[in-house]
């Protein structure tokens, strides 16, 4: 009944029903994903236990407060980065393009590490208390996304490669300021800085991730009724223009909400490489290339590949915990390289 | 009912590419754009689908501004096949087709578009290839694709009488003679039906045969304009061809080797 009438919407005319019985597929998988990642790790819950309120207080408290959040982070940074994986890949026409890419991450990367670094000992606490760190790394992806803007003179420059070379040059400013920190830091204040450029889920509180995933579910909505834009401009940016789409608009679009989403991601969980490059691709030799298929289907991809690393990273040395970017890019990496030669061939 | 180009003139830097160019296409007329390599034809088709904002001069779409008019509705009164780009993701030919599609409103047309596509798919001979994958045609048949996508641009339902344009930029380029033949019936069938053509052409004999009235552009100015009988005379075209020309009167046929 949904899908007739988003259909009736006119959202998902260009669809097919074998697409509609993938993203349903992946629904029902995000549900499964969840309850296993929500029962297992260094406490194990049964599913019992879960939808039973008579279970111990001190394992409600780790249930509620710290599982659930962090598997529902993990899902959400999953989407962000598969949807605007998606998106950029579409935008960049480019099927290499990743949110990395751009410069993005690197930007909120800085910002955050800026914090981790300097922000304890200048910052008192109480100005923003926990969210000064996501702030700042939102700051950083927009501070990337507006040199993006002036250099590519308001997105309006023809080339898309220009775009990616400028992304390429924010990528290594960044990476300079952030060897700078390091060099400069304290043991500790490295240890934060190290585990955070791997990638980890573990510091999710409510209070974090509520406005988190509230932000990052509207600018979803706002992305994915741009699929079929998406669609025309693979034809190259002239002609979508000539059959109807305001293309300084769409790129616009594309990239602040890459931006916004990304930024939030990666000022929560760290940095998480290669979600955004592969779960794009997956979901195309899953089913197709449409856009109304691709963003959906990306989206709920992600959220299921990545709470599936988040609960590895919990489960496979157990009592620690590894790094989830580390688990991410081990996956992604040979992935990268098998797409690089198949990309070659053709 | 017509597009009025109004001395228009266009500048890159201090280089003056289109100068000062009135023209009329009017709605059930083929007028062919004929010149030399550089002679500003598709840069003037560039200024009049509005992807370049011409330096001086104005074009009216039936008596609206191009300027003032939405990039949607642009969209919704003409169709530009030009050379294409590469498409990077596997699409179907069925899909590219499809991307002719003008949202207008919610699923205004929904009903008979389905059998639009079925239709115009076998007037430009690609209803076979449908559920191939685009990337895998050759060259004319990807041509024959982005040309019935054109045609599902302009497609309405029966009953409406909405002032539509096409421009053209070499449609026959990579065709065979078979298709290329097709190709040029099916344009004409469509001026019959009161859509106004522009067409750019490099086959002189092809633009004689197909035109209604032919343009002459060289170094960026109009040169000529007229009945094909009219235009293509001995003089004109060996001057601006650079090439010694000799025409037959019945049939009539331009020889040039």
């Amino acid at each position: 009944m949904f899908v007739t009438s988003l259909k009736k919407l006119g959202l998902l005319k260009f669809t097919n029903s074998f697409q509609l019985s993938i993203l349903s597929i992946l629904i029902i998988s995000i549900a499964l994903i969840f309850l296993a990642s929500i029962s297992l790790g260094s406490f194990n819950f049964s599913l019992e236990e879960i939808f039973n309120s008579s279970s111990s207080s001190l394992d409600r408290i780790v249930l509620l407060e710290i599982r659930i959040p962090r598997v529902l982070l993990s899902a959400f940074v999953g989407a962000s980065l598969g949807l605007s994986g998606a998106s950029l890949q579409g935008l960049f026409r480019n099927p290499l393009a990743d949110p990395g890419l751009i410069g993005v991450s690197a930007g909120a990367a800085l910002g955050a590490s800026l914090i981790i670094v300097l922000g304890s000992g200048y910052l008192p606490d109480f100005i923003f208390g926990t969210l000064i760190l996501p702030i700042s790394a939102i700051i950083g992806a927009s501070l990337v996304i507006s040199l993006l803007y002036i250099f590519t003179q308001g997105f309006g420059y023809q080339g898309i490669t220009y775009m990616l070379l400028v992304g390429i040059a924010v990528n290594a400013f960044a990476s300079v300021g952030i060897g700078i920190l390091t060099y400069i830091s304290t043991d500790s204040e490295l240890r934060g800085l190290t585990f955070w450029t791997m990638g980890s889920f573990g510091g999710a509180s409510w209070q974090l991730i509520l406005p988190a995933l509230l932000i990052i579910i509207v600018t979803m909505f706002w992305m994915i009724p741009s699929s079929r834009k998406l669609d025309l401009l693979q034809l190259g940016e002239p002609e979508a223009y000539r059959l109807g789409v305001d293309v300084r608009k769409l790129k616009f679009k594309v990239i602040i909400s890459s931006a916004i989403t990304v930024g939030i991601s990666v000022s929560l969980s760290g940095m998480i490489g290669f979600v955004g490059l592969v779960v794009p691709h997956l979901v195309r030799l899953l089913g197709g290339v449409n856009h109304s298929y691709l963003l959906p289907g990306s989206a709920f991809l992600g959220a299921c590949l990545m709470m599936t690393a988040d609960l590895l990273s919990r489960v496979l040395i157990q009592p620690a915990e590894l790094p989830v970017g580390l688990i991410t890019s081990a996956i992604g990496a040979p992935f990268f390289l098998w797409l690089i030669f198949r990309i070659r061939k053709t | 009912m017509s597009i009025d180009i109004r001395n228009l003139s266009w500048e890159v830097g201090n280089k003056s590419i289109i100068e000062n160019i009135s023209l009329t296409i009017n709605r059930g007329e083929i007028i062919t754009i004929l010149g030399p390599n550089g002679a500003g034809k598709s840069s003037f088709l560039r200024l009049i689908s509005g992807d370049l904002k011409g330096s001086k001069g104005e074009i009216f779409f039936d008596e609206s501004n191009l300027d003032e008019i939405s990039i949607q509705d642009r969209s919704f009164m003409r169709s530009v096949m030009s050379q294409s780009q590469e498409i990077v993701y596997d699409f179907s030919v069925k899909e590219i087709i499809e991307m002719g599609w003008i949202e207008r409103g919610i699923s205004t047309y929904s009903g008979d578009f389905e059998e639009a596509v079925n239709r115009i798919s076998l007037d430009c001979s690609v209803n076979d290839l449908l559920e191939q994958s685009f990337n895998t045609l050759s060259g004319g048949e990807k041509r024959r694709v982005h040309f019935a996508r054109t045609l599902v641009q302009l497609w309405r339902p029966s009953g409406s009488d909405d002032p539509r344009y096409m421009f053209l930029d070499e449609p026959t380029a990579n065709l065979d003679i078979l298709h290329e033949q097709k190709m040029m019936k099916l344009i004409q069938k469509k001026r019959d039906e009161g859509i106004g053509i522009l067409l750019i052409l490099h086959d002189l004999n092809l633009a004689a045969k197909y035109s209604d009235k032919i343009a002459i552009f060289k170094n960026g100015h109009l040169i000529s304009i007229g009945t094909p009988q009219e235009v293509l005379t001995e003089e004109t075209l060996t001057d601006v061809y650079d090439v010694s020309m000799k025409i037959d009167e019945n049939p009539f046929r331009i020889n040039y080797y």
